[in-house]
């Protein structure tokens, strides 16, 4: 692991060791967040104030009573568009200046309660689509590995935030890809749980059917963490699974034998081919499984193509009807790249909506067939390293698949584990998805690729810290 | 790939939905507009028509 910058799972056994206080772990993110947050603009709100107190709490009720999760005590961040009791929500958008919720959103409430340190609110897209906008009234974020490349979005805060140790862990939205984008080209790791899993109640909608909470950390074994305190039934979110959450990280040991490994070769390799530092990693991927004692075989789905042309279709309808009034009422208030897209929301008809809703049924038929015969699959994260932030393609993703979207498409749960650099010394990152609720069989594979691989050790040069051994 | 829609088209659509667009985005989301053609396209496949929506999203095993 890094020298200087912990993660959850290492800061979780000092503080129950008592060799770590909440108070100096806090303290040592908000020094890190002075001298970087002014290149990296991955806040919209810092709350200095209540990550002071959080960790004088944590503090306190560790002493008396030992904690009450791993999380206690865990400097954490909110994308700005989770709503947060008291503390400005802005969606990152001039609509919502000023926006301050009476309430917390499930996702937040359920990390509060697990006793985590609120250090603020992180940066997004506009309503978490269409970025990079420079635009808006805050700057879109920018990436550690390099201030002038892309995040990708819409989580970029929360990418640039754990990249850079501001944060040790942090929750995205993911609605095509806005947790495992980030993850990816931030050198990160992004879960996008199964729909249903965490609770979207008081998180500003993306597209209804599509929208996902998970957990942006570090290492895989963080994320699992995090999710243990996000996953459970809540009745204020009609599409909330009511069933029983396992134990996320009692697998993560096991390592990969015996899983059987699905390779989507088809999508990375003809329908979008993906660049040779990602294709090295899927490579080694395959390569360390096998060492593992993993079987990996060859998975055949529709184009890529067909599962983005869909997803997007339903994302841009449902978008707008979230939208419409505020896009009726004050377009000018949008930023443009948000605007431009919400425009095609209204030149979408009832007919088209549905089209893509029974093409939907086809695809989710169709990858849980293929699934049913493997343990996870896998394919890229992102096709490429992260591009220069301002050469970011207007119409990405509608123009060119993406790897991320088809998994929003059938709900199944995705992950984005680094898997390498490219040749600009960028992160590249490779994904796995597995069944419905099959978070802990997927965590435990990206647990055994992350372990059996060096990349954890390498932080962004930015922060000048030696890498670890 | 879907051809270009017509200036005319592109207008009329924008019109009937009751959207402003700024002049300077005009051309640039008339050619977009082929992208999202494209896909409208893709979702149609030849299927009867007792195949249902997935109107009530549900994973397999919920």
């Amino acid at each position: 692991m890094s020298t200087d910058i912990l993660t959850i799972a290492e800061a979780a056994a000092l503080i129950s060791a008592g060799k770590l206080s909440p108070v100096e772990l806090t303290e040592a993110c908000l020094a890190r967040v002075k001298v970087f947050e002014p290149e990296l603009h991955a806040f919209v709100t810092l709350t200095e104030e209540r990550a002071r107190a959080d960790a004088r709490r944590a503090e306190a009720e560790i002493r008396a009573s030992g904690p009450k999760s791993p999380l206690h005590g865990i400097p954490i961040g909110l994308k700005d568009i989770i709503d947060t009791k008291g503390i400005l929500t802005t969606c990152q958008s001039a609509h919502n200046i000023g926006n301050v919720p009476g309430k917390d959103a499930a996702s937040a409430a359920a990390l509060d309660a697990a006793g985590t340190v609120l250090m603020g609110k992180l940066t997004t897209h506009e309503f978490a689509d269409g970025g990079p906008s420079f635009d808006l009234p805050w700057p879109p974020a920018r990436n550690p590995w390099d201030t002038q490349r892309f995040t990708a979005g819409s989580s970029s805060g929360t990418g640039a935030a754990v990249a850079a140790g501001l944060v040790l862990g942090g929750l995205g939205t993911d609605t095509g890809g806005s947790i495992r984008g980030p993850a990816a080209l931030c050198g990160i790791v992004g879960l996008k749980p199964t729909y249903g899993l965490v609770s979207r109640a008081g998180v500003a909608p993306a597209a209804y059917s599509l929208d996902h909470i998970g957990p942006m950390a570090w290492t895989t074994e963080d994320c699992a963490l995090m999710l243990q305190a996000l996953a459970g039934h809540d009745p204020a979110d009609p599409a909330s699974a009511d069933r029983p959450v396992p134990d996320y990280t009692a697998g993560l040991a096991k390592g990969a034998k015996g899983l059987k490994i699905g390779v989507l070769q088809r999508w990375h390799e003809s329908d979008r081919p993906v660049a040779p530092a990602v294709q090295a990693g899927i490579d080694a991927a395959i390569a360390a499984y096998r060492s593992l004692g993993a079987e990996v075989v060859e998975i055949k789905l529709s184009a890529l193509q067909e599962y983005t042309a869909a997803g997007f279709f339903i994302a841009t309808v449902e978008r707008g009807a979230a939208y419409e009034r505020m896009m009726l009422k004050n377009p000018e208030k949008f930023g443009q790249r948000y605007r431009d897209r919400l425009v095609f929301a209204a030149l979408c008809t009832g007919m088209d909506y549905v089209q893509a809703l029974r093409r939907r049924r086809e695809l989710i038929a169709e990858m849980t067939a293929a699934m049913a015969g493997v343990d996870v699959v896998l394919t890229a994260g992102n096709p490429d390293e992260a591009p220069p932030i301002d050469q970011v393609p207007r119409w990405d993703n509608l123009d060119k698949p993406n790897f991320t979207m088809a998994f929003n498409l059938t709900g199944m749960p995705a992950i984005c584990v680094p898997s390498g650099f490219g040749p600009n010394g960028l992160p590249v990152s490779i994904q796995l998805a597995a069944r419905p609720f099959g978070e802990a069989v997927l965590l435990q594979a990206a647990h055994a690729f992350e372990k059996a691989t060096p990349w954890r050790q390498r932080r962004p040069a930015m922060l000048g810290l030696a890498e670890a051994a | 790939m879907s051809e270009t829609i017509s200036v005319e088209a592109f207008r009329l659509l924008l019109d009937r939905a009751g959207i402003r667009v700024k002049p300077e985005s005009f051309e640039d989301m008339r050619n977009a507009y082929t992208l999202l053609q494209a896909m409208r396209e893709r979702v149609r496949t030849s299927r009867g028509y007792d195949a249902e929506p997935a109107h009530i999203f549900t994973p397999a095993d919920r």
